[in-house]
């Protein structure tokens, strides 16, 4: 079957997902397979419908490489999210107890032992905001520990362990809600979604570079 | 019986397609030889996810092809059913045939 090079390009977003989620070994056979059958795809039914092709087809390969990561590494992922759980776990509090250590030492409580309303204020500042500013940077570290953990299937780990912490996280927000009516109902939201964030973030920058690292060699 | 694998309904289509396609079976054309005979859309990640399963297995083995202009300068992967993958095929084929022996299925719902 003769098929000519297209100009035409698949949407880079599907690209770039696919690639994210293909262990190195099978990303040059898969992404292959997917460029040359959407060539031939947008030369019989055009290049919109090539597209939504190719859409649908990296929708069910990502969400079948989840799966076969499962099965073909189920102990490395299992470890590196049991482990990044762990560490989310451990490390839950540590932004907020070195805030009130630098504010503490700042302060120094022991010869001003009360706050006026500006220092009041700016104490509650920083608790809030640097706390989540701390546990965002935290998660995005453990992302990198767990992703390291789980060489080639970084994706499949980070993912796991975000959707174990967002189960924690509705728990928590839910206990929250029901006992804090009024206060910061925004941050117990705010601080589980961006944690989520963060840690499939740490993922996705360790397995790139790893595919960066991996076809640095033999692209040449 | 114990110790002998049977294929899954997938691992079968798969082997089949395997085999008709000869030298020829790499992801596109296997996915396309499926969707052409059994009408049922695959994504070409079920087809690599069960293709990994069946070499883990020893069932199948593949190659890299040399890399083509249409592919992005990419390689194909040749996969071909080895000694053992025919055995399972057998083996499944002799095992639906006893379960299917005698019940006429194909009279009832042809």
């Amino acid at each position: 079957m003769m098929t000519k090079p297209s100009l035409v390009q698949p949407p880079p977003l599907a690209i770039w997902l696919v690639d994210l989620f293909t262990p190195d070994e099978e990303a040059e056979a898969i992404q292959g397979d997917l460029l040359e059958e959407f060539s031939e795809q947008a030369l019989k039914t055009g290049v919109a419908s090539a597209r939504r092709w190719y859409w649908r087809q990296s929708v069910k390969t990502i969400a079948h490489l989840m799966g076969t990561g499962f099965h073909v590494a189920p102990w490395s992922v299992a470890g590196a999210v049991v482990g990044g759980f762990l560490l989310l776990w451990l490390g839950f509090g540590l932004p907020e107890r070195a805030i009130l250590a630098v504010l503490d030492f700042r302060s120094q409580p022991h010869v001003h032992p009360y706050y006026t309303w500006p220092q009041a204020q700016v104490r509650v500042f920083w608790l809030v905001c640097g706390a989540l500013i701390g546990r965002l940077l935290m998660s995005l570290f453990i992302g990198f520990i767990v992703a390291a953990g789980a060489k080639g299937r970084e994706m499949v780990a980070t993912i796991t362990l975000t959707l174990i912490q967002g189960v924690f996280g509705a728990v928590e927000f839910l206990v929250w809600s029901a006992s804090h009516r009024y206060a910061f109902l925004l941050m117990p939201v705010i601080t589980p979604f961006g944690v989520s964030i963060m840690i499939v973030m740490g993922g996705g920058i360790v397995r790139k570079s790893r595919s960066a690292a991996a076809r640095r060699p033999s692209g040449t | 019986m114990s110790g002998r694998e049977y294929l899954g309904e997938f691992e079968h289509i798969v082997i089949l397609a395997l085999l008709r396609l000869a030298d020829r079976a790499y992801g596109v054309t296997v996915r396309q030889e499926i969707e052409a005979r059994t009408g049922r859309e695959v994504s070409i990640g079920a087809i690599y996810a069960t293709l990994e399963r069946l070499q883990a297995k020893g069932y199948v083995k593949s190659q890299f092809g040399d890399p083509t202009p249409e592919r992005g300068g990419r390689s194909k992967r040749f996969f071909r059913v080895t000694a053992k993958g025919i055995l399972a095929v057998n083996r499944t084929h002799r095992a639906l045939q006893s379960m299917t022996a005698g019940l006429g299925l194909v009279r009832s719902y042809s």
